[in-house]
């Protein structure tokens, strides 16, 4: 028996099959794995948008969190970040007191981020009134102030002598961490 | 010399089947070509998604963490004003009752408040009332308490009273309680 084909056919079956071979190689070497690739990395990509979306959330609740205690504690915030000024007290407070003299401050030591300055303080008072009234507004002053023992109070005629030391509370500026908070 | 009557037709490699071959495998090879770039492309932008996800969450980590640490801060100062604000209020309440203390048959001439104790100075018609109605509250409050009298120039007694708080073990009982009485 004798296969009569073309020489043309046999040009057309030989580019066939090698086109076809082409086809198949590339497709089970770099398409499918690409492929699968691609499914991998959409799913993890998923995944960490899934994450970063929690992480998100989270970091809205904390800054939620730091803006109501902001709001809540402006006053002591600002108090603790606000340097001592003598006169300014005095004159805050002079109304409570015939006569209020302040001593220069002296630092006193650090502790736990906060510098602690001693100023003392001596004063004429009529009663012990005025003085349970400047405790009471010492509360509510620009400062963070501790009134500290020992607390000598003399009588002057009509007049009640008192001397005592106040403890003032600051940021410490020494320390970077507490800088760096302060900036936040 | 001529063999056959007819003109002999051009022959080319790209016959119609040839060409419909080509055209088919030609779209085939593109699309393949097409979708690995496309695969390619979106790989490449999964990655570099991956990759700012990751630095947008270690960003938000890092934000986190210094809004906890702004958190603690505000909330140690907030518990160290709070201490502050109650010992100024609790030295109030304790000048305020050492002054109630007093009778009005008893002047005071000075008072020294200290850490732990209380030294008194005034004068007194006799000394049975300082004793009843000084002394006597005195000792229901402080551990240890002194007394010392000398005389004034009208009759009366100056009297110097001298108090103490011990500082409480609480490893030991505290049952060793002084009174001491010292005359002039």
């Amino acid at each position: 028996m004798n296969i009569n084909i073309s020489r043309q056919s046999i040009y057309l079956l030989s580019l066939s099959v090698f086109l076809l071979v082409f086809v198949f190689v590339f497709a089970f070497s770099l398409l499918i794995p690409e492929g699968k690739e691609y499914r991998l990395q959409r799913i993890e990509l998923k995944k960490e948008n899934r994450e970063l979306r929690k992480y998100q959330n989270f970091s809205d609740e904390v800054s939620q969190r730091l803006s109501d205690l902001n709001s809540d504690n402006r006053h002591i915030i600002a108090a603790f970040a606000k340097e001592f000024d003598a006169p300014r007290f005095e004159k805050l407070h002079k109304n409570y007191f015939k006569s209020l003299s302040i001593a220069k401050q002296q630092k006193l030591e650090d502790e736990d981020g906060f510098s602690i300055y001693e100023v003392n303080t001596t004063s004429r008072i009529n009663s012990p009134k005025s003085f349970y009234n400047f405790l009471d507004a010492v509360n509510k002053t620009d400062w963070i102030i501790s009134v500290n023992f020992p607390i000598e109070f003399k009588r002057e005629n009509e007049m009640i002598r008192s001397s005592f030391t106040m403890k003032v509370y600051t940021i410490s500026k020494d320390l970077n961490t507490s800088k760096k908070l302060l900036d936040l | 010399m001529k063999y056959s009557y007819i003109k002999p037709r051009k022959k080319s490699l790209f016959t119609p089947e040839m060409q419909l071959l080509s055209i088919f495998f030609g779209i085939t090879i593109l699309m393949l070509t097409l979708t690995y770039s496309f695969l390619l492309f979106k790989d490449y932008k999964f990655t570099q998604d991956k990759i700012n996800i990751i630095q947008e969450r270690e960003f938000i980590i890092l934000e986190i963490d210094e809004m906890e640490q702004r958190i603690a801060f505000i909330q140690k100062e907030s518990v160290l004003s709070e201490r502050i604000f109650t010992k100024n209020t609790v030295l109030k309440d304790s000048i305020s009752n050492m002054f109630d203390l007093v009778p009005q048959r008893i002047t005071l001439s000075q008072a020294k408040l200290l850490e732990n104790g209380l030294i008194l100075y005034g004068i007194t018609p006799n000394k049975d009332i300082y004793n009843f109605m000084l002394q006597a509250p005195l000792r229901s409050i402080f551990h240890r308490t002194y007394s010392s009298f000398y005389p004034a120039q009208n009759g009366w007694l100056r009297f110097v009273s001298t108090n103490y708080v011990d500082k409480e073990d609480p490893l030991s009982v505290d049952d060793d309680e002084e009174e001491g009485e010292d005359e002039y």
